[in-house]
């Protein structure tokens, strides 16, 4: 074997993936496109959001990089819903592009174990049976062998950009797509289907009149996603709101017939959550105007891009479009807005640990997966690389479940339910959100961490210290009086805020921000956390129930039709994961479990 | 998410006879620590902690709330691994009326207990080492081939105007949710769409569960009946009235005083509710020990009946109610019959229904009032005879209904969204179980048709 394994693509899941293999002992050769391309931004400038900037946190407490990457780049900070709803605020940056891919490169490189090498994989090596992954074969000849694969080919595979009637093999402007590995895996049996997304133009800043825009300045505080790096100083820019009119309307819908879209050029689905401006227009044709939030794309570079407006018209139709916004009159439009169309492969067709059930050893993460969103791409690569690793270990894979993490969510969606347009993380889609919040990752994520090897005995003594902290904080609240009441019960109440104590309880102040915040949410929130986790540990016990993969749904008497074939294609991983495909029944959950349970019962009593 | 979590720690119940009237009911209950917190509910309940396995005690059940009794029953207890189901468990012999067992129910729930889901008794029975593989298989066999048919019946009955009113309030409240979950899921300054808090929808949604609530009674009503008892003095022609109202001669009349001795019972309709009806022995006070027995059993069928006709000969004069006919007379259940008016020199009562049983006179003013008592507390909604009639629609209907409220009172109280979305996905999740999931899929589904969000 030349390597223990091999990372394909460079981009946010390969970043990941390859770390958290190489970190973990195994020698990992990145093979990528591109290596001017690592860690590439290829949409907006900015990490985080909501639902997504508790991933990055997630990926922080197990101990990926991500938060690293944002916190040491980042160019304007905020947190997000902090009215709304205090459990499902987020943190959100804006990246220096440049810095940001720059710094990627160089933590790969300062890996140890970690082999970068620039060149397209086209095929895989098989072993004799063809269902083992060995290795893989690049465009310029070679034939890697390597145990694991983890293939993260984000927009690239069969890739093709269109711009009007401008048609490109490309995974992203000016980067030629990764053609063959596309058809090398439709060969071998996987479903790969096509997906579909957009991007908007970039202008040239000093050619925007920004007196006519409402500037949207960050947070004084810069806070900062890792769990580590305690604080941030980083120059801070600020991003401009502007509108479309009219005008803005009747020149897109003149122009309609230069979309490739509408043409029927593209036949991948698009995201319905994140549609590019000519869908809009059509779509709810009673607004009279759109947002677009225009954002620095970095410190050194007077690129700015244009949120909110993605497109794939015809250039002058853009340029004509873009001059009829307030502000951007003058703009020089310096990359074009596009649409790319891309191969993915059916989640469907993977294991909760991101292996795929027809390729031994072969994993699969990031957009390739039918994701779209950088953080979704990169919490996918850090669980691929920690089960491609714990399999070379022998140890059972790491599957995070529905309650403890978005990521659980993430894959348990992807893998039990499929998806068939661009899926990105919400907030709605977990059921237990209330538990999930962005500060309370590294309690729930980093002994799991820990536990894997790749966070260190000193991190979990930080964590420790934190716990004895907030735990401290919580005997305060219930220790002292406010007038006849307890001052936990006084916080209880929706109006009063921890500020608010901080005079009657001085030794309040002695306590980090961050942790009175938590303190003041897990205590007004406590009634439903209990519920959800009431929830949550009955599902628990389900989703520790394993099913062998080899188990044979065929014989079992009492199973419906419907529920029999599904558990077949999917073959769920716990019975928690079959109780939640569609079209299986509560009784054929009964019958598994019975069935289960004899194996045990026969070699037992 | 109206999955089943089959957990085998949870004290489970399930009614072992037949749901309906009966004499005797029978309930078993199942789960570890079973006896001592039934025990909590139960008048003898030292007994019962120090009771051996396979031993049955009388007692009363008792409602920890208001605590009062609900029932007399007999309990038969069974000890670690010695029952069906292999768990310690308890059999509740209780009397068979389905006001009382739902009344049992309802302590038990709030106890902590919930009802088993179908198969689960032998589920536990089989994971407990008690049935073998292939008893399990067939009882799961039967259970999922039933719970098709349940289904498939269950919506055809659904099929026609409740589920279509359960569904048009599921998309009210997934509307509202929609709103609340945009907000939570995009930045602030991502929406430019009105995003007013949804109170009338929610408001709407909350009324017509409610009303749908109010239609429970009358439901039931048809799918089960009801009991209507005759009573009062002898003489008065309660037998009459009982022949009468059956259309032909079932129970004997005389002139004697005290001719119906033992009670009577008969089946019949009236506007399509189906009754059973009760001729009884007249009250008063008599020696003779066969007739005492019958006045006895008199004043319990009154006690379990749903409505009572007191029948009076408003032909006597200076005619008094004694006063066990007047303390009937005042509850709720009750229509004073001012009987034979034929014949002249008639006193009736105030708020009583005059009657001629022997011409029938004024008999179809009584049955329309008897129609209108029993269906009273559920007016029929808008004409259309939209009605549940399950104990799990009327379950889950106040779920929904408890959730919607709370919604409502948690944004009186300035809460944030996140903890009102939880009442309206837990509204959600109850609707659905009643007609179809909603997914989180659903939610987004309407977020993206109906609001222009995305950078
Ligand atoms: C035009 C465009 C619009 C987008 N719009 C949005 C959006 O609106 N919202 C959103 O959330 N996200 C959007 N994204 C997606 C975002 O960029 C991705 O989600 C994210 O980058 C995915 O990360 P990844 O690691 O899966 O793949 P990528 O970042 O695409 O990285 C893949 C890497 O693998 C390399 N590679 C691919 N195939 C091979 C091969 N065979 N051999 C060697 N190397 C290979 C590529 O060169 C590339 O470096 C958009 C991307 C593009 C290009
Ligand atoms: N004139 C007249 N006679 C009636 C009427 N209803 C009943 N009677 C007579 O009253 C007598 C008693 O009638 P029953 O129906 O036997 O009375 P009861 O209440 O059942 O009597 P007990 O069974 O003895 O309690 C009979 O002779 C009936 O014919 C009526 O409306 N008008
Ligand atoms: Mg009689």
């Amino acid at each position: 074997m030349d390597y223990d394994a091999i990372v394909i693509g460079a981009g946010h899941a390969g970043i990941e993936a390859s770390l958290a293999l190489a970190r973990l002992g195994n020698t990992t050769l990145v093979v990528t496109q591109n290596l001017d391309a690592i860690g590439r931004l290829s949409c907006n400038p900015a990490v985080g959001g909501l639902a997504k900037g508790n991933i990055v946190r997630e990926i922080d407490a197990l101990g990926g990089e991500m938060a690293h990457l944002i916190d040491s780049t980042m160019i304007q900070f905020r947190i997000l819903n902090r009215r709304r709803g205090p459990a499902v605020q987020a943190p959100r940056a804006q990246a220096d592009k440049f810095s940001y891919h720059r710094l990627a490169k160089e933590t790969l490189e300062a890996q140890k174990n970690l082999y970068l090498f620039q060149d397209t994989v086209v095929d895989l090596l098989l072993n004799k049976e063809g269902n083992k992954v060995e290795g893989v074969i690049t465009q310029r000849g070679h034939k890697i062998s390597s145990k694991v694969v983890v293939m993260t080919t984000g927009t690239f595979m069969e890739g093709k950009i269109f711009i009007g009637s401008f048609v490109s093999a490309s995974g992203r402007i000016g980067e030629p797509a990764a053609i063959g590995l596309g058809s090398s895996l439709r060969r071998i049996g996987f479903e790969v289907g096509r997906l579909k997304t957009g991007t908007p133009a970039r202008v040239r800043k000093s050619s925007l009149n920004f007196d006519a825009m409402t500037e949207q300045p960050g947070d004084e505080v810069m806070l900062g996603f890792s769990f580590r790096d305690k604080k941030i100083e980083r120059p801070t820019l600020s991003c401009w709101v502007t509108y479309t009119n009219e005008k803005t309307h009747k020149i897109i819908e003149d122009n309609m017939d230069t979309s490739p879209l509408y043409g029927g050029l593209i036949v991948g689905q698009g995201p319905r959550y994140c549609p590019s401006i000519e869908d809009k227009v059509v779509r709810f044709p009673d607004r009279l105007r759109h947002q677009i939030f225009v954002e620095p794309e970095g410190l050194g570079t007077e690129e700015m891009y244009l949120n909110g407006i993605s497109t794939s018209l015809a250039e002058d139709v853009q340029e004509a479009f873009i001059h009829s916004v307030r502000g951007l009159e003058e703009a020089q439009i310096m990359r074009p807005g596009y649409a790319v169309e891309y191969d993915y492969l059916n989640p469907l067709q993977l294991y909760p640990s991101l292996e795929t059930k027809k390729l031994a050893n072969f994993y699969v993460s990031g957009q390739t997966n039918g994701t779209s969103g950088y953080e979704e791409a990169a919490t996918q690569g850090l669980i691929a690389g920690i089960n491609a690793s714990l399999k070379l270990q022998n140890r059972e894979p790491l599957i995070l479940s529905r309650s403890d993490s978005y990521t659980g969510v993430l894959i348990d969606d992807l893998v039990t339910k499929g998806t068939n347009e661009p899926y990105r993380m919400f907030t709605s889609r977990a059921e237990h959100r209330l538990n999930m919040r962005h500060d309370t990752a590294d309690l729930r994520l980093t002994p799991i961490g820990y536990d894997v090897g790749l966070k260190s005995e000193q991190d979990l003594e930080t964590l420790k210290q934190k716990v004895e902290k907030l735990d401290v904080i919580k005997e305060l609240l219930n220790k002292t009086k406010i007038g006849s009441k307890k001052a936990s019960d006084v916080l209880r109440q929706p109006d009063v805020s921890i500020d608010d104590l901080i005079v009657e309880i001085p030794s309040l102040g002695e306590f980090e921000r961050s942790l009175l915040n938590q303190s003041e949410l897990d205590l007004k929130y406590s009634g439903y956390v209990e519920r959800q986790n009431r929830q949550a540990q009955k599902l628990n016990k389900m989703e520790k129930i394993v099913i062998p993969s080899s188990f044979d749904y065929s014989g079992i008497v009492g199973l419906s039709t419907e529920g029999k074939q599904k558990l077949t294609a999917i073959k769920p991983h716990s019975v928690g994961q079959a109780s939640r495909i569609s079209g299986v029944r509560n009784s054929d959950i009964a019958i598994l479990m019975v069935h289960l349970s004899r194996g045990k019962k026969d070699g037992g009593a | 998410m109206s999955r089943y979590t089959y957990d085998n720690n949870d004290i489970i119940y399930a009614l072992a006879s037949a749901w309906g009237n009966s004499p005797i009911a029978v309930i078993r209950v199942s789960g570890d620590g079973s006896i001592k917190k039934f025990s909590e509910l139960f008048s003898a309940s030292e007994t019962l902690l120090k009771a051996f396995s396979h031993t049955i005690h009388y007692g009363k059940i008792i409602d920890p709330d208001s605590k009062e009794a609900v029932d007399e029953i007999l309990v038969a207890i069974f000890r670690d691994g010695r029952s069906y189901t292999g768990q310690e468990s308890l059999e509740i012999n209780c009397h068979g009326n389905i006001i009382g067992i739902e009344a049992i129910f309802k302590v038990l729930e709030k106890q902590g207990f919930r009802s088993a889901y179908p198969g689960e008794f032998t589920f536990r029975a089989f994971m407990n080492g008690k049935v073998d593989l292939t008893q399990a298989e067939a009882v799961m066999e039967i259970v999922n081939s039933q719970s098709e048919i349940a289904h498939s019946l269950a919506l055809k009955r659904l099929e026609g105007n409740l589920f279509n009113l359960i569904n048009e309030i599921k998309i009210k409240v997934v509307d509202a949710l929609a709103v609340i979950e945009l907000q939570l899921d995009y930045e602030e300054d991502e929406i430019i769409d009105e995003t007013h808090f949804p109170k009338e929808a929610i408001e709407g949604a909350l009324k017509r569960v409610e009303s749908l609530l109010d239609t429970y009674t009358i439901g039931r009503l048809y799918s089960e009946g009801c009991r209507v008892v005759l009573a009062g003095s002898t003489n008065t022609g309660k037998s009459t009235l009982f022949n009468l109202l059956l259309k032909e001669e079932r129970s004997i009349v005389s002139e004697i005083h005290g001719t119906t001795r033992d009670y009577i019972e008969a089946k019949t309709h009236l506007e399509g509710i189906p009754i059973s009806l009760y001729d009884t022995a007249g009250l008063r006070d008599s020696k003779d020990s066969i007739e005492q027995e019958g006045i006895r059993r008199t004043r319990g069928l009154i006690k379990e009946s749903d409505l009572v006709l007191l029948v009076v000969d408003s032909s006597i004069d200076g005619y008094k109610l004694s006063p066990e006919e007047q303390i009937l007379a005042k509850e709720e259940k009750t229509i004073v019959v001012c009987n034979k008016t034929d014949l002249g020199n008639v006193a009736v009562l105030e708020g009583s229904y005059p009657l001629s049983a022997k011409t029938a006179e004024g008999f179809k003013t009584l049955k329309e009032e008897i129609v209108k008592r029993l269906q009273k507390g559920s007016p029929k909604t808008d004409g259309s005879t939209v009605v549940i009639e399950s104990a799990r629609q009327k379950k889950e209907l106040n779920r929904a209904c408890e959730a919607l409220k709370h919604s409502l009172e948690y944004f009186k109280e300035t809460l944030p969204l996140d903890i009102i979305a939880v009442e309206l996905n837990e509204a959600l999740d109850a609707l659905g179980s009643l007609s179809g999931e909603v997914t989180s899929e659903d939610i987004l589904e309407n977020i993206f048709s109906n609001f222009c969000v995305g950078k």
